[in-house]
């Protein structure tokens, strides 16, 4: 029997080698050089696709970006507190909530332009998250994730029962479009780049931020507390702080969300809500910007995918972070780079031994 | 001299268990001050008393002149104290460099609204700090290695580097919890090696060490625990000798020195 030479050059090693190469091109790579340079090649690309992305895709499929973008800017400013410090948060559908509210009684009831219900939005849900992020972010762990639920949950009673506020369970009808400076954003594909277009600022706002001294901050806070203060890291101020940026954060979807769908119902901001966001920053990758945009459009999908199983979608996301939380506790997207290389080259390797064996 | 660090009559006690009793203590400006003194001594929790992370049952730690006792960690390092810990506590998510400027925290300016605006001033103060870290890195030997995630580096590097975020703060108070446990001794002497030009730059050491020869080679000034008491506080050689020293340390073994 003749035994092949297993490091023998095959021509199908050059395929592999393609592969990597064009995965290494397209995937974003978490690590350094994200926190190092702010904008690489790769962006472009991602740029690139976004404008033309609607090009192709059929007026559902639009739609269905156009809410991806907006989870993707919850799961983004959740990526902050959740990702970057380390701070679980099971609430944030509330600040999502707030948001859209502030938008829906701002222009419904005292006619404020969309424009200034946006920022206004993020304002308000920021206030919020300040005063209930001084108390309950001595807590850490489970006990932060238990306060956080709990606040999500007071949210959702609050605004079932004042009625003449936020128009009860039925909610309020009505929310114009988004408009600024006479350009109403009335269509899907307007609203596309709308949405896309906030998401992009605020991706190069989160980017600065994690480059920074505030960036190194929040890692140093998630690794390690001792440490932190040890340099002189206000810890207490540093959470409070990101906390708010991302309530900020979730405040501006909750806005883009009620003009897009021109209601806000509490039914939109549940539990389920929180638990997909923590999903999609965890999917994403701890420490990382970009997974949580992947993610969110990923679940985004799954989520209408799943459209006529309604009652099988809380099982299926159940066992979906189960199955994260064993085999990519870090998230998908960290060192995902690595992660194929390892797999193609593995199933190289494991192919010759294969053939050597018989 | 003047002291730099003065600890006066500290005492702390976990549910009546007595850790420190009445102890007082001088760090002079510009000298390594060696603590030592067997496991359960109260090292430790002294340190844990000086940098703030617990408060003492009675007593006042000064520092400069100002009182510190109260204050929290991070403000205690504000003032000018950087330490190292007795586990390890690199910043493991970042890499070596981003580890060095954390420790730059404090003298950078901005906060988030200008870090993620990315105004002109945080531009200029990155690269400064970028340039900066270096210098740090190359002093400790880890320049080689500085885009490597923190956690990637061995046992001694990770010592090095916690030295290094600690030097970062350009403290005028550098406290040392055991920072040669667990180095080999070519480790431990190119560390020795380093505290005393951290000395010569004019930074105040205080040391907590289980490795004797060290501790009696650098050291300006040796102060012994023993349960909780001060036991002995002197030059080294004074101290070496002193017979309740022997007697605590090693039950009449000797100190090896």
């Amino acid at each position: 029997m003749v035994v092949e030479n297993k490091n023998e050059f095959r021509k199908r090693d050059l395929v592999y080698t393609g592969g990597l190469w064009l995965i290494s091109l397209i995937l974003p790579d978490p690590h350094l050089p994200y926190r190092r340079e702010f904008i690489k090649k790769r962006d472009f690309f991602y740029l690139g696709t976004l404008l033309l992305l609607p090009l192709i895709l059929s007026d559902p499929l639009v739609y269905l970006m156009v809410l991806a973008g907006i989870y993707a800017i919850l799961a983004l400013g959740l990526s902050l507190f959740l990702g970057y410090a380390g701070q679980i948060s099971l609430g944030h559908a509330a600040f999502f909530g707030i948001g859209a509210y502030t938008t829906a009684i701002l222009t419904t009831r005292y006619g404020v332009p969309t424009v200034g219900a946006f920022w206004a939005s993020a304002l308000v849900a920021a206030a919020f998250a300040y005063l209930i992020g001084k108390p309950i972010l001595k807590l850490k762990g489970y006990f932060l994730a238990l306060a956080t639920l709990g606040f999500g949950e007071i949210f959702l009673v609050i605004v079932r029962e004042s009625r003449s506020l936020t128009g009860g369970v039925s909610g309020i009808f009505g929310i114009p479009w988004f408009s600024v400076a006479g350009f109403t954003f009335d269509t899907y594909l307007k609203q596309y780049y709308l949405i896309w277009g906030v998401l992009i600022g605020l991706v190069l706002f989160a980017k600065n931020l994690v480059r920074s001294k505030m960036g190194r901050a929040l890692l140093a806070v998630a690794a390690s507390e001792d440490a932190a203060s040890s340099v002189g890291i206000n810890v207490a101020q540093v959470k409070v702080r990101v906390f708010v940026i991302s309530a900020a954060f979730a405040g501006l979807a909750g806005s883009l969300f009620a003009s897009v769908i021109s209601t806000a119902n509490p039914e939109g901001f549940s539990l389920g809500l929180s638990v997909l966001i923590v999903m999609m920053v965890i999917m994403g990758g701890m420490g990382n910007l970009y997974g949580p945009i992947f993610a969110a459009i990923f679940l985004t999908w799954l989520t209408d995918m799943l459209g006529g199983y309604q009652e099988y979608s809380l099982p299926i996301y159940g066992v979906i972070l189960i199955l994260l939380l064993i085999f990519f506790p870090d998230g998908v997207g960290t060192r995902l780079n690595a992660r194929l290389i390892y797999l193609i080259s593995y199933w190289g390797r494991k192919r010759r031994r294969e053939r050597v064996d018989l | 001299m003047t002291s730099l660090l003065a600890i006066d009559k500290i005492s702390k006690s976990y549910d009546g268990v007595r850790a420190l009793n009445r102890i007082s203590l001088r760090v002079r400006k510009g000298t390594i001050k060696g603590l030592i003194g067997p496991n359960g001594a109260g090292k430790t929790t002294l340190f844990h008393l000086i940098t703030g992370v617990e408060r003492p049952s009675s007593g006042t730690i000064s520092f400069h002149g100002k009182d510190i006792t109260s204050l929290e960690p991070h403000e205690i390092a504000l003032l000018g104290v950087g330490r190292t810990f007795q586990t390890l506590q690199v910043l493991g998510n970042m890499t070596v460099v981003e580890n060095i400027l954390t420790g730059m925290h404090t003298r950078l300016k901005g906060g988030f609204l200008s870090s993620g605006l990315w105004l002109p001033w945080i531009h200029k103060g990155e690269k400064g700090a970028l340039q900066e870290a270096k210098e740090v890195l190359e002093f400790l030997g880890l320049l080689g290695r500085w885009k490597w995630l923190a956690f990637q580096l061995s046992f001694g590097q990770q010592k090095m580097l916690e030295l290094g975020r600690a030097l970062a703060m350009k403290p005028k108070l550098l406290l040392l919890d055991e920072p040669a446990a667990g180095l080999t001794p070519a480790e431990v002497k190119r560390l020795a090696e380093k505290i005393c030009r951290l000395r010569d730059q004019g930074i105040t050491i205080l040391i907590v060490e289980h490795h004797m020869g060290m501790i009696m080679d650098i050291a300006d000034e040796v102060a012994v625990l023993h349960n909780g008491e001060l036991i002995a506080e002197g030059p080294p050689d004074a101290v070496k000798n002193d017979p309740h020293v022997i007697e605590a340390y090693l039950q009449g073994r000797g100190v090896d020195a």
